[in-house]
């Protein structure tokens, strides 16, 4: 196939990677990365726009901004583009943390970008109680970072990541974090995307579940010049569970794009998705739920519902369910809304006393607030529902 | 307490209220009726500050106050109440919550202070027995589920902690068994004082049995075509409104 982008042939001629980089170059080459045809790109032009926008060998200054930090016990990793930096991170004991040689991870064209480009590899291992926090702090026009978690069996493991970038300057971060849950295991992994109109990014999250475990991914994203989240949970064996939650509440010319997938592969399984968006301004918001039930996948329950609300005519929102089933004794069920906001519920609320802009944001911050029943980590449901409260009051 | 004169209204350019003249005093309860379609539930709108009807003409004077004027909230912090006829299923938002929200704005644009989370359960408590309403339906979403006679006990019980002037009650009885009208009539005959007045809204004439009106009015066609007092009310239960149809087709 040709290769349509300047990008990487640009890239080319700055590859310095291993044996496994080069066959995730050589891959890379050969599909190409998505263009204007790409049905799974089709609402998000990802390859034009960067080559318009964004400048790969820009070198941007560090300025870690200590204040990003979450005041939580745990392990808190600084990675700047895309490298750890102990001295920065304040890492537990008892946090098994190696980092080490790329090792595979083939998803989708970015995250063979990230293989083969990716500076380092940093493997996490669940061995205590206490969650993760992963930060993100990308000066460079690309940056790469690359992380693996293994959630051992019958560990409970909570990861939160977050992205901290220029405003401006434009910065490409092109992310992987690969899970990989043991038997009788519960992974969790938030995000908390809060970025600028200068912040373009693609963001892979994979999840490999084992029998009778659960994986929980929440993401919330409140801006950014081009966000997509690519998030594909396997669920591999038996009596597995996989839940994802979404809030996308943007404004000015954000643009999120979450393309998600959940794979059941073996009977007894459950998976739940409930996406939310409200878009204001000449924001845009995609949404692709995928969900495959395999042949061998019996007794699956499947659950998928995305509800938006636009506030501005200038708005755009993008919403395609998929359901692919092989297997026929099934429970599977997907819908999605979207409309203006209720004016019979702002009147009612005004005619009690409560003035137009408290009526409209106590009834957008019910509907959002229903994304966030799996954030556990108290600072960290503070900061999104301070998010929340910004962007609607 | 206010007072209505030459009141018309439109909606999508369809005139409702061609010219209604009304009068309320501290202390009186008025029942408008009408058969279907008349214009009541538009009047109780008006009144209440919905935006999608069109105020044509006249005016409304709410104690000294051009009522016309105000937004919505202005008009319930003033001490005006409507109680809906079809309240609003609100999903995330608790009873609990928004009836806090809703108290301390009006208690602050009223110069008061807001009420702490004690004080505000003290006065939830006292006013939930009054319209005998569970503490659970006050947790749950607003309205959500709740079944019709819920509905409307939760607007009375709204009315209860709001402590308005004037209360609007649009059709708070339709589709209640006698058990809950009298529950909801009890909750409005306990909040009514000599410093209150009542507007009730009605197709029937079964729950003036419960709340008795001073003064009995019938709505038909946009207008007040008859007054009088709760005599009026049982001429219509006997009669049914074709009597009133006839009679102003007549004139």
């Amino acid at each position: 196939m040709m290769m349509e982008s300047t990008i990487l042939e640009h890239l080319d001629s700055a590859f310095q990677g291993n044996a496994i980089q080069k066959e995730a170059l050589n891959m890379l080459k050969e599909i190409g990365l998505p263009h204007k045809k790409s049905e799974a790109y089709k609402f998000t032009p990802i390859t034009s726009i960067l080559e318009k926008n964004v400048s790969f060998e820009e070198k941007g200054k560090n300025a870690i901004d200590k204040n990003k930090l979450y005041k939580e016990e745990g392990s808190h990793l600084v990675l700047i583009n895309g490298i750890l930096s102990k001295e920065d991170s304040k890492i537990s004991d008892k946090l098994i943390l190696k980092i080490g040689e790329i090792t595979e991870g083939k998803h989708d064209p970015f995250s063979l970008l990230n293989t083969a480009y990716a500076n380092e590899e940093i493997v996490i291992e669940s061995g205590y109680e206490e969650p993760v926090f992963i930060y993100h702090f990308n000066f460079n026009g690309l940056s790469n970072p690359r992380i693996k978690v293994n959630v051992k069996d019958g560990h409970t493991f909570r990861i939160v990541e977050k992205l901290i970038t220029p405003e401006d300057t434009n910065t490409f971060t092109n992310s992987y974090i690969e899970f990989t849950v043991g038997k009788n295991a519960f992974g969790y992994h938030t995000k908390v995307q809060n970025y600028n109109l200068a912040t373009f990014s693609h963001e892979t999250v994979v999840a490999n579940v084992s029998r009778d475990s659960h994986f929980y991914n929440n993401t919330f994203s409140f801006e950014g010049a081009l966000v997509r989240n690519n998030l594909t949970i396997n669920l591999d064996d038996e009596n597995c569970e996989g839940h994802m939650y979404g809030l996308f509440l943007l404004d000015k010319k954000s643009h999120v794009d979450n393309n998600t997938s959940v794979d059941h592969k073996m009977p007894n399984s459950y998976s739940n998705e409930l996406y939310k968006g409200i878009l204001d301004e000449k924001s845009t918001g995609v949404f692709n739920g995928k969900i495959y039930v395999r042949q061998d996948a019996q007794k699956t329950n499947a659950f998928q519902s995305n509800n938006n609300i636009l506030l501005s005519e200038d708005a755009t929102l993008h919403t395609k369910p998929q359901l692919e089933i092989w297997a026929d004794d099934v429970k599977c069920s997907h819908g999605c809304t979207s409309g203006q906001l209720d004016e019979d519920a702002i009147f009612y609320l005004r005619a009690r006393g409560i003035n137009e802009k408290n009526a409209k944001a106590m009834i957008l911050n019910a509907f959002a607030l229903e994304t966030m029943e799996h954030v556990k980590i108290e600072s960290v449901r503070e900061e999104i529902q301070e998010l929340i409260n910004k962007k609607l009051i | 307490m206010i007072s209505i004169k030459n009141l018309q209204a439109s909606i999508e350019d369809k005139e409702i209220l061609k010219g209604i003249d009304l009068e309320v005093k501290a202390g009186e309860v008025h029942a408008i009726m009408g058969p279907n379609g008349s214009g009541k539930s538009t009047l109780a709108s008006v009144l209440a500050g919905r935006e999608d009807y069109e105020v044509t003409g006249g005016s409304v004077t709410f104690e000294n106050e051009d009522l016309l004027e105000l937004s919505p909230e202005e008009r319930a912090q003033k001490g005006i109440f409507l109680a809906f006829q079809y309240p609003v299923e609100i999903p995330g938002v608790s009873t609990t919550n928004f009836l806090k929200t809703a108290i301390n704005q009006v208690r602050e644009a009223r110069g008061e202070k807001a009420l702490d989370a004690v004080n505000f359960l003290k006065l939830m408590k006292e006013k939930m027995k009054l319209v005998d309403i569970d503490q659970s339906l006050l947790s749950r979403s607003l309205n959500e589920g709740f079944s019709g006679g819920e509905k409307k006990r939760n607007e009375i019980f709204q009315m209860a902690m709001l402590e308005p002037k004037l209360s609007i009650l649009d059709e708070t009885d339709s589709g209640l068994d006698i058990d809950a009208l009298k529950i909801v009539a009890d909750g409005v005959n306990t909040l009514k004082t000599n410093n209150t007045a009542t507007i009730v809204v009605t197709h029937y004439q079964r729950l003036l049995d419960y709340i008795v009106p001073d003064y009995v009015h019938v709505l038909y066609k946009g207008r007040i075509v008859k007054s009088g007092d709760k005599s009026l009310a049982l001429e219509f239960e006997e009669k049914g409104y074709d009597w009133i149809k006839e009679e102003v087709a007549a004139v």
